[in-house]
């Protein structure tokens, strides 16, 4: 520390020093002005001083460049020569001896031997520099993030889909209770991809305001949202279900014909789970492909509490069979020769007739999620696709009832069905059909006002093992947090909090607190 | 050479000049010695060190052993020194040449996402991917805990690289019979990372079969010391919506929103409220000084969980409904799948 | 007057010289960061140099690898491969009159303690009896003096000798191989142990098993700062400091709770797959200045950060360590996280970049059977720089310089 400080003072003086020079030489010019020779003189003067400035320099770096052979000296360490023994035995010679030095100072034992040549490497202890306050930095925490980021926008440019082209993703869906929380999932899912995605959500019922809702989330992404209203209400059957979707579906395709949309066509239905995976690997599709979906049937068991987290799940536990898959099949040249449809014999009449039918709900023989297609396939100008795809509107009629079972029926010959994802070896979306039972009521845009009836005051029940002794009546508590019974909120109970209060005095404090609030609320409505 | 007639005049002239060349060499000598800027940082750093250090505080005990023995071996001496090297070397950020950059870089608190998986859940590669997708659009810093038992299996790990959200893959190797008592300790085990690490941030749970609205994540990031909000759960064919939490008059809490009581007791105790519609201050773990609490070591090491559970309930003074305007907005949702048929 | 001038141009011009001489050293530094270093990586030793294989009694190596097989898996295992390598390579002779290189084939380092150190006790016993073997046996080690030999000594302080630093030190290079060039892991600038002249090469990591975990490039890196390892070695050095020369402890301490930081003692089995994930890995001093991190590192594509004041990298000669790597200094460790983030995003990239080109990441490994450009070729061409040998390196008729009675006297009890 000391040879830092008067080096910096000697780099002090050194300062004045070049102050000062000028000035001496101002006053040799103020005393041999006179003669031209002194001025010659005067230029020799400045210009040896500038030549031993340059050589003092120069020499300072060889210096340097002898000594420390890299960066900055380190003068601020605090070292101790201290020689031990240590290894697989324990013997640790304590012939400790500390000593303090400055460490350029203490070249190392024998460091001499090689030309007298230090390193700047000590040998012994060092201190364990820890900074007063080791904590993250903010800013350096963001700055790291951004990185971060950047490094994998860069990953993706280089490693990523070349050229993506833009998708046009095909969701057919209605309000219900479950909506938001699939449309969610899903959005977030598209929300994650880095190129053009056009979204057609087609609802049933109508274009309505809570759909509207959720769909205003996707901004500040690259999804835009073209949100269709389809005039029939979805029917609560299941096989009514699936056709009302296939048409919504066709419904899509007429926008992407009409608006000649170019691009990929995936559909994907609002419950549907996709890894970002499965968004590179269509990228490939020329016209028509298959990728293999994961058929996530589950089963209801009427007796089951369905909020219990499962117990003891699999006490048969069979050996991790595999999901059931449905998806293209491939003989060994990667050639599609069938498909693997879900084994829904098992389930004769055992599944679902009707959503929220306590029973499996499967899946149709070829969901239509397992399909992507060029969007010029449904283009009107037949010139824009091969001559193995059929006109939308000639498949259409020919089914009749606005009814095609999967894109299949705009193939003239299904070889000619791309498979992808390495044909069925990878999952990479998921099915799954999960809808509370038709009647299932939910606060509309998920607001609760006013709140629940099903209310404890504060300090009083989230842990039971707190307050075990818990009795029934001093809860008011009504009946369960089913909408149905919205019409009791009036009966809602609001116990106000009580702070800093032992338990016996709160009870008391409550009562009053119960009434204050009552009177708020009323106050309230009377506004 | 009309000097030359004086000869004292002449070696005094001398005398002058060499002493001249003499201070400029030595100049140009030290000038070498200023610190060579071999990397573009570090002049960077040189340059902004002229700024009054903070007054820092010192160093904390920290309950770790091996951190207690080196702390035993200490070098004062060296402490004094690591002060000073502050004013020398520990530049303040903000005048890092970046300027502009810092102006729209907008500082968000850590969100420590904690999420338990079980090996016995069919679902857990679909719903860890749904849920990697949803937290890859949370704005950084985000940190996600997910553990696991141990296993040989790799599905984990080779769903969680492939997401870009920076995580924390945990394992353990007790045996649990019991799925939900497995759960508490998975949550433990991430509980003793954050507290081992001294992770500053909000600390979620977040349950697989979670769906979250994103506005969800700018809203924990308010709390300060608890915050609590409500979640509604769904599920497959039943009619029923619960809703739990909190019920509030702005952003206090007033009341809890609870599950029917006609369940039996047994049912009751087991989990009352959900985990997940807590969330908390990561530093009550390993700095409950700070928030006015007693030293954590009776709960630290076998339930955090619990000791969470219990602060909650007691710091109703700090315990925040989210979002503030009466926590009456469902951010996220619980989804409960049925048994999942295999092939 | 007139000579004062002169004198000074004189040394002014002299100076200026020598500033050209340094200029021309970075000038050539900087072309080769510009890509010539590639046109070294990729150069075929073949032709280019001869070398002589001594043929040794077999207890000198594959007998002593025979009686722990630990050896082929160790850091050290270069000793054992450049052997392999050098039977079956194109460069090796089977004449020493047109060798230009001869190599003495002593596995030295493979001596391992239960838990798999090396402990090198025997080493300098052993490499005596080899020269003595082969001066005795061949008119060409007296030729000169070992001038034109050179040895493969991987361990920690190279010829040295010994696993402590400071009795490493104490002891200095094996006075035998003084006049020897050295291929060694230990690369520390300015040090007794560290002769001019040695190729510095990278330690031994297997090469299969990283092959096998690797993970594709698309995969996003999601960690900031990687590290796995000890930070306190606490049974050898109870006290701290000594170990790593505190820079490990520095970094635990600093910056253990910094979320940025993925730092760990414990060894998940996805170790080579996180490095893959990570922006940066650390790769500090341990006991001696290099790490088998530094390797890992440039094979997974992790901006390598260098945490050894006056490292000597593997290869420096031919790996533009500076462009793909960081370097920290010991003592700005706690300031690392500061460091890091502000490195600006396109050099970061650039590090990047160059850390994808398959050569960099050949010339780290030693694959068995060898391929073009790894670290067998590397040291080939490092050795083939040194060509043709010094005039002054052979000896007159007669001429002694070596002392053979030097160095502690425990050292010359016969093997």
């Amino acid at each position: 520390m000391k040879q830092l400080q008067s080096l910096q003072q000697t780099r002090g003086r050194n300062n004045s020093f070049r102050n000062q020079s000028p000035l001496d030489s101002t006053a040799d010019v103020t005393a041999s002005v006179k003669s031209p020779s002194s001025i010659f003189w005067l230029i020799l003067h400045c210009f040896s001083c500038l030549i031993s400035l340059i050589l003092g320099f120069r020499f300072s770096k060889l210096v340097f460049y002898l000594l420390f052979s890299t960066s900055s000296v380190n003068y601020l360490y605090t070292t101790s020569t201290k020689t031990t023994s240590f290894g697989g035995n324990d013997n640790i010679a304590e012939t400790m001896s500390f000593t303090t030095s400055l460490r350029s100072l203490s070249p190392p034992v024998g460091a001499n031997v090689s030309g007298g040549v230090v390193s700047r490497v000590v040998v012994g202890r060092h201190g364990i520099r820890i900074r007063p306050w080791p904590h993250p930095d903010p800013d350096e925490v963001m700055k790291a993030h951004k990185l971060i980021e950047a490094v994998q926008r860069e990953q993706k440019v280089m490693y990523g889909v070349k050229n993506p082209r833009s998708l046009i993703v095909v969701t057919p869906t209605y309000v219900r209770t479950f909506q938001a929380l699939h449309l969610t999932t899903l959005m977030h899912t598209l929300m994650n991809l880095n190129y053009e995605v056009v979204w057609i959500v087609v609802e049933a019922g109508g274009v309505s305001n809570a759909t509207a809702a959720l769909l205003e989330k996707v901004e500040k992404s690259k999804v835009r949202v073209k949100h269709v209203g389809f005039e029939r209400k979805m029917p609560i059957f299941w096989e009514a279900r699936h056709k009302m979707e296939s048409q919504m579906r066709l419904r899509a395709l007429r926008v992407v014909r009409e608006e000649k949309l170019d691009g990929i066509v995936m559909f994907a239905d609002d419950s549907n789970m996709h890894s970002l995976e499965l968004f590179d690997e269509i990228q490939k599709v020329e016209w028509i492909g298959a990728v293999s979906v994961g058929i996530l049937a589950h089963s209801s068991h009427p007796d089951e509490d369905p909020f219990e987290v499962q117990k003891n799940v699999d006490e048969e536990d069979e050996k991790k069979s595999p999901l059931p898959v449905q998806g293209p099949a491939c003989n060994s040249s990667d050639r599609l020769v069938g498909w693997h449809t879900f084994s829904s014999i098992l389930y004769k009449g055992k599944s679902a007739n009707y959503i929220g039918d306590m029973a499996v709900v499967l899946p149709r023989k070829l969901e239509w999620s397992g399909f992507v297609m060029n969007s010029r396939l449904v283009w009107k100008e037949a010139e824009f696709r091969p001559e193995w795809i059929n006109d939308l509107d000639m498949v259409v009629a020919a089914g009749g009832d606005d009814d095609i079972g999967s894109p299949l029926s705009l193939v003239k010959d299904s070889s000619m069905v791309e498979p992808l994802g390495g044909c069925g070896k990878k999952v990479m979306m998921w099915w799954l059909r999960a809808e509370a039972r038709a009647d299932s009521k939910f606060p509309s845009g998920w607001t609760i006002d006013p709140p629940l009836e099903m209310t404890v005051p504060a300090k009083r029940t989230p842990w039971p093992d707190v307050t075990p002794e818990l009795p029934s009546n001093t809860v008011k508590v009504i009946s369960s947090a089913t909408q149905e019974n919205t019409e009791k909120r009036a009966t809602k109970t609001r116990t106000p909090k009580s702070r800093r209060s032992s338990r016996g005095k709160r009870k008391r404090e409550s009562r009053n607190a119960d009434a204050r609030v009552a009177a708020r609320n009323s106050g309230e409505k009377t506004q | 050479m009309g000097l030359t007639e004086r000869p004292k005049k002449k070696t005094q002239l001398w005398k002058k000049a060499s002493v001249h060349f003499l201070l400029c060499f030595i100049m140009g000598f030290f000038t070498g010695f200023a610190p060579a800027n071999k990397s573009y940082f570090s002049t960077q750093n040189v340059l902004a060190s002229n700024v009054p250090p903070e007054i820092s505080p010192p160093r904390e005990e920290i309950s770790d052993t091996r951190v207690d023995h080196e702390n035993g071996n200490f070098d004062r001496s060296m402490l004094d020194e690591t002060l000073e090297m502050k004013v020398q070397e520990r530049p303040n950020v903000g005048t890092i040449d970046d300027k502009g950059d810092m102006a729209n870089m907008t500082h968000r608190r850590l969100v420590i996402i904690v999420t338990p998986t079980s090996d016995k859940d069919e679902l857990r590669g679909v719903l860890l991917t749904k849920m990697a997708n949803t937290l890859s659009l949370v704005p950084a810093p985000l940190l996600w805990v997910v553990v696991e038992s141990q296993s040989e299996s790799t599905e984990v790990s080779d769903i969680l690289r492939k997401t870009n959200v920076m995580y924390r893959h945990l394992v353990f190797k007790e045996n649990f019979t019991d799925v939900e008592v497995e759960m508490d300790h998975q949550r433990n085990v991430a509980l003793k990372h954050i507290e081992y690490h001294r992770l500053s941030g909000i600390v979620h749970f977040a349950s697989l079969y979670n769906v979250y609205d994103l506005s969800f994540f700018d809203e924990i990031r308010t709390i300060e010391v608890f915050g609590t909000w409500p979640m509604a759960f769904l599920s497959a064919n039943r009619q029923r919506v619960r809703i739990e939490g909190p019920v509030c008059d702005s952003s206090e809490v007033i009341g809890w929103h609870l599950k029917s009581l006609n369940n039996s007791a047994d049912d009751a105790t087991r989990s009352p409220v959900h985990i997940s519609t807590v969330g908390f201050n990561s530093s009550i773990l390993w700095d409950p000084e700070r928030w006015g609490r007693l030293s954590t070591d009776q709960h630290t090491s076998q339930n955090s969980i619990k000791f969470v559970k219990e602060e909650v309930l007691e710091e109703d003074t700090k315990l925040k409904g989210i979002p503030q305007d009466g926590c009456s907005k469902i951010m996220l949702w619980n989804l409960h799948i049925p048994k999942v048929i295999k092939g | 007057m007139r000579g004062f001038v002169f004198l000074v141009v004189v040394l002014f011009g002299f100076l200026l010289n020598l500033d050209h001489a340094f200029e021309l050293r970075k000038g050539q530094k900087t072309e080769r960061i510009s890509g010539s270093a590639g046109d070294v990586l990729e150069d075929d030793p073949v032709g280019r140099l001869k070398v002589f294989v001594y043929e040794l009694p077999s207890k000198y190596n594959k007998k002593i690898l025979q009686k722990d097989p630990r050896c082929l898996n160790h850091m050290f295992a270069a000793e054992i491969y450049m052997h392999r390598f050098l039977l079956s390579s194109p460069v090796r002779t089977l004449n020493p009159e047109e060798a230009d290189w001869f190599y003495t084939p002593v596995y030295t380092t493979c001596d391992l303690t239960p838990n798999g150190l090396p402990l090198p006790f025997k080493s300098p016993r052993m490499m005596r009896s080899a020269i003595q073997l082969i001066s005795s046996n061949w008119p060409y080690w007296n030729r000169t003096e070992g001038a034109d030999h050179f040895f493969i000594v991987p361990h920690d302080f190279g010829a040295c000798f010994h696993y402590q630093e400071e009795k490493a030190i104490e002891r200095g290079i094996l006075p035998l191989l003084q006049r020897a060039t050295l291929v060694q892991t230990f690369g520390q600038r300015n040090h007794v142990c560290l002769k001019e002249g040695s190729i510095t090469v990278p330690p031994y990591a297997p090469p299969q098993k990283m092959q096998s975990h690797l993970i594709p490039p698309s995969i996003p890196r999601s960690i900031f700062v990687y590290f796995r390892g000890l930070f306190y070695d606490v049974g050898n050095d109870p006290e701290g400091g000594y170990y790593a020369r505190g820079a490990r402890a520095a970094v635990w301490e600093n910056f253990k709770d910094n979320p940025l930081f993925d730092i760990s003692t414990e060894h998940p089995t996805t170790y080579y797959e996180d490095m893959q994930r990570a922006v940066f890995c650390l790769c500090p001093l341990g006991w001696a200045p290099w790490s088998p991190r530094l390797v890992e590192a440039v094979i997974f594509g992790c901006i390598p950060v260098i945490i050894a004041d006056d490292i000597v990298l593997p290869f420096a000669d031919a790996i533009p360590w500076e462009d793909i790597g960081v370097y920290v200094d010991e003592k700005d460790v706690p300031n690392l996280d500061t460091i890091l983030t502000s490195i600006p995003t396109d050099v970061i990239l650039r590090k990047q970049r160059l850390l994808a080109n398959p050569s960099m990441k050949q010339a780290m490994l030693f694959p068995h059977p060898a391929q073009p450009g790894d670290a067998f070729h590397q040291i080939l061409n490092g050795l083939a720089r040194k060509l043709p040998h010094d005039k002054s390196v052979y000896l007159r008729k007669g001429e002694k310089v070596l002392n053979w009675t030097a160095g502690p006297v425990a050292d010359l009890k016969p093997w």
